[in-house]
């Protein structure tokens, strides 16, 4: 029996034409759907697959298709839709207990409606579900102060092609019973397991929140505000350094070189002490802040710019501090940028024809300790890009993890680093 | 281990390390066979090495002759994470205790694994900022020791616990390889997170051998308020409705009336003789703002039953109530000679009623229960008090342990929230976890340690394990005894 037939006789349906293209993985298209029921019934659906073997790329809101490399194999869509209940929530103890196709903004309405949030932003939340944020660790503007998805994780529970479900962790905010293995799946993308359910420490919402805009005739001042504010016992909850295309991109049509956008958090004292002293800064540094209005929608379309719907494509640069302006000197002239000084972190569009030659200097720029990845490309662009960039030192170990978890190399073969 | 094999091995190690530091005097590897829980067992070789590069042969030649290897830094583990329990070779860090770099313009700060927890943040204080997480035993414990267990301490209800704070680490592993993963930067960008993986591993993947961790700028202002309660139950309800009220403190820990009492005799912290339980809460935050929290906190404690609110007046007073609360442990030996410490977590919320089980259980088995602990995150540290010399005691402690930890995982807690697994919870990790579960972090450890060298006898249930460690010795009384291990020097 040929591949196909075998696929054929998964669970599931067989795809049509319009789901196909729904869940397209770069220039692949699927030939079933699987839409598991709950945790359970996603691990039995693995186990098929991986019997088969057929590959299979986890989907949940598609916001984070564009990362990684394109799949060698790619057989069945393993879509979480199915899978969106909130199946525990205690506001007092600010613990709850999720499945992963729920989408993020579900979860923080149920959470808001508590005064409670996830401080976690990734792009795209109405579409971006929990599963999807773990796999792709995608984190949003406030890592500098509020820390990544690996900090607010504190249990999982994975369906692996062995058809386990195994859970990690647990339910409370301080537990190191068993190995963390929350740790090893969060940005593994999907090639170690499918996150079946999530559970997560919550807080109070910030009593007030405010935006104060700065603008620089040049860029090193402008990072090194965002640094030494990330450095302040009050850091901004965001601290965002965007040039005028970027800028425009959100909506702010100001003739301003570069920008400094702080969002501050907290009680209404702690936000004026703040302000006051991110003045001050700004001030010292040569920047003028801004009094006008921001757009009501600034934040989000900051927020979901480095996850484009569209073709372009986007470099990450992830370095020690001390390594950014190194990197903000590599770029290209033409491309448009947004960088979070505090968090070491550089986001960049570029042009498709310069994406080859601005990795391979950000690359050098970025040194040892820094990586630099292609965040998001359309399928041409990303088939001449080394999107991962060499592997990392503990590579091997990384290797022969996949090897112990998936075996038959059916999840998202290729995709990840090293073409794990 | 026989005598020809050890002469063979040390021989080697000695190549390595010198003749100085890897010795098999049964007499120097006393020190060496426990740590602050109550197992002993002893090494068939200790080593001392200098570099990671030592580390890295030490661990290569052992696995190369399939001898166990545990790594032991302060040894102020309560679970038996450091004692050898399949005996084999002891590596310790006493030598590594270097501070390798203060980075503050990168918020890192990288060390070997000896460096002692409060050593880094007073090398970091002058620069205004320090190294979060603070286990009780922070004047001994390590970074390395942090690392295995993944350490906490009171003031990780706000910061998080050492996995938050460690960024990178290098690693000797069985393989021989001495590997970096992570580093200076945020944690992993591309490829697995091994970093995260591997900490709180209890040292059965590999060694940590360098570790670059997070510093943060110290808070301007903490303010640390005494709540006194007529008796638990209303105080640990009073914890949920304080972080309910939106404030979450940077800690909030419990004293319940038999551990002030002991506390009071040893330190004088100034803890009321007469209250049936005492949270001590802090808040960090700005001038302009920190005595508004506190205000706010105050009040809060009043409404939730709170009979007395006091606040520090002066660095000397919150130091004193800290001194108290930290020294807890060892003033248990005012009370008795001996006691065991369980390290459960339960929902805050649940709280209320796991104490009164707890206390149910004292009243019935008759064994004096305190309770000293980390309240806000739910976070238990119930010590049964007893005499080992007293025949059937221990055992009968161990099965009240068991049974603490078992109405921990009911409550949809966990069987540790700080200490680890070790030696003491291995078959306890079933009560959170499933043969499925377990089966999982088997393989991934093996594909560190395919040989079971790493601590073995740690973290996992014999079953699961090929080539299970012994049980439990029946004759603790008279090993504690002859080791001289008292009830002091215990830190949580």
């Amino acid at each position: 029996m040929g591949l196909n037939a075998r696929v054929a006789t998964l669970p599931g349906h067989e795809i049509t034409v319009e789901e196909q293209q729904e869940f397209r993985v770069d220039d692949l298209l699927p030939s079933r759907v699987m839409r598991p029921a709950d945790a359970q019934d996603a691990a039995r659906g693995l186990r098929l697959c991986d019997l088969v073997p057929a590959a299979v790329v986890t989907w949940g809101g598609g916001t984070q298709m564009r990362l990684g490399a394109t799949p060698r194999r790619y057989e069945v869509a393993f879509s979480t839709e199915r899978m969106t209940r909130l199946l525990e929530y205690e506001p007092a103890d600010l613990t709850c207990r999720v499945e992963a196709g729920m989408r993020l903004q579900d979860l923080q309405e149920s959470l808001l409606a508590q005064g409670q949030r996830l401080p976690l932003e990734p792009p795209h939340p109405e579409r971006a579900t929990v599963g999807g944020m773990l796999a792709a660790n995608a984190n949003g503007l406030g890592r500098a102060r509020y820390g990544t998805v690996r900090d607010w994780v504190i249990g999982i529970a994975v369906a692996y092609p062995s058809g386990k479900l195994a859970r990690a962790g647990g339910k409370v905010v301080k537990n190191v019973a068993g190995y963390d293995l929350m740790k090893l799946h969060i940005g593994a993308l999907g090639t170690l397991g499918v996150i079946a359910e999530v559970n997560f420490k919550v807080q109070t919402r910030p009593q007030v929140e405010a935006t104060l805009l700065a603008h620089f005739e040049m860029l090193a001042p402008a990072i090194d505000c965002g640094i030494a504010l990330a450095r302040q016992y009050l850091a901004p909850a965001a601290a965002l350094v965007l040039d005028q295309g970027a800028l425009r991109d959100c909506g702010l049509a100001a003739d301003w070189r570069w920008t400094l956008a702080l969002k501050l958090e907290g009680y209404a004292r702690e936000v004026e002490a703040a302000r006051n002293k991110a003045t001050g800064i700004i001030r010292d540094a040569g920047g003028r802040v801004e009094e006008g209005d921001v757009p009501s929608t600034f934040w989000e379309t900051a927020r979901d710019w480095s996850a484009p719907d569209d073709d372009h494509v986007v470099v990450r640069a992830i370095v020690p501090l001390t390594s950014i302006h190194a990197i903000l000197n590599a770029l290209p002239p033409d491309s448009r940028m947004m960088a979070l000084p505090g968090a070491g972190l550089v986001d960049a569009r570029v042009a498709p024809g310069s994406a080859a030659s601005t990795l391979q200097r950000l690359r050098t720029a970025g040194g040892d300790q820094g990586q630099v990845i292609v965040a998001a490309a359309p399928a041409v662009v990303k088939k001449g890009l080394d999107v991962w960039g060499p592997p990392p030192p503990g590579f091997p170990i990384m290797r022969a993890l996949k090897q112990a978890l998936d075996p038959n190399g059916i999840l998202n073969p290729g995709r990840f680093v090293g073409g794990i | 281990m026989d005598a020809a094999d050890r002469e063979q091995l040390l021989a080697r190690l000695r190549g390595v390390v010198g003749e100085r530091y890897a010795f098999a005097d049964p007499y120097e590897m006393r020190l060496y066979q426990y740590d602050a829980s109550p197992e002993t067992a002893l090494p068939d070789i200790v080593v001392i090495p200098g570099t990671a590069a030592d580390v890295a042969r030490v661990v290569k030649i052992c696995a190369d002759a399939q001898v166990p290897i545990t790594a032991r830094s302060a040894a102020s583990s309560l679970a038996g994470g450091t004692v050898p329990v399949e005996h084999g070779v002891v590596i310790t860090f006493a030598r590594m205790d270097r501070i390798l770099e203060i980075d503050p313009d990168n918020q890192r700060a990288v060390v070997e694994p000896g460096v002692v927890n409060l050593a880094l943040s007073q090398a970091l204080k002058p620069l205004g900022y320090y190294y979060v997480p603070d286990p009780s035993s922070q004047g001994a414990c390590t970074i390395g020791g942090n690392v295995g267990t993944n350490a906490g301490g009171p003031h990780t209800l706000l910061y998080g616990v050492t996995v938050n704070h460690v960024t990178g680490l290098e690693l000797a592993l069985p393989s021989g390889a001495l590997v970096q993963v992570g580093g200076r930067k945020a944690a992993a960008a591309s490829g697995y997170d091994l970093t995260g993986l591997f900490v709180g591993s209890e040292g059965t993947m590999g060694i940590a051998t360098k570790i670059w961790v997070k510093i943060q700028p110290l808070p301007p202002v903490q303010k640390t308020l005494m709540a006194v309660y007529p008796d638990v139950e209303t105080a640990s309800n009073a914890v949920s409705a304080i972080v309910r009220s939106g404030i979450l403190p940077a800690a909030i820990e419990m004293m319940d009336k038999l551990s002030i009492q002991a506390i009071e005799a040893a330190s004088h912290a100034g803890y009321p003789l007469d209250a049936g339980a005492v949270l001590l809460l802090e808040v960090d935050g700005i001038p302009e703002l920190v005595d508004e929290l506190g205000e706010r906190m105050a009040k809060a404690c009043r409404e939730s039953g709170a009979t007395e609110v006091r606040v520090a007046k002066d660095e000397a007073e919150r130091q004193a109530l800290w001194k108290g609360r930290k020294g807890a442990f060892s003033a248990m030996g005012r009370l008795s000679p001996d006691f065991y410490v369980m390290d459960g977590v339960v929902p805050r919320t649940r709280l209320p009623e796991t104490l009164a089980k707890i206390d149910a259980i004292s009243a019935r088995t008759g064994f004096k229960i305190c309770n000293v602990f980390h309240a806000g995150d739910g976070n238990l540290h119930p010590l049964v008090l007893f005499d080992a010399f007293k025949p059937g005691q221990y055992e009968a402690v161990l099965r009240i342990g068991d049974e603490i930890l078992k109405l921990c995982a009911d409550a949809g807690g966990s069987v540790t929230g700080e200490h680890g697994i070790g030696l003491e919870k291995r078959e306890n990790i079933r009560y959170v976890f499933s043969d499925d579960d377990l089966e999982v972090m088997d393989r991934i450890r093996r594909v560190f340690d395919p040989h079971g060298l790493m601590n073995p006898g740690k973290v996992f249930p014999g079953e699961v394990l090929e080539g299970s460690a012994p049980s439990r010795a029946p004759d603790h009384a008279s090993r504690r005894a002859a080791a001289g291990i008292g009830g002091d020097d215990v830190w949580v």
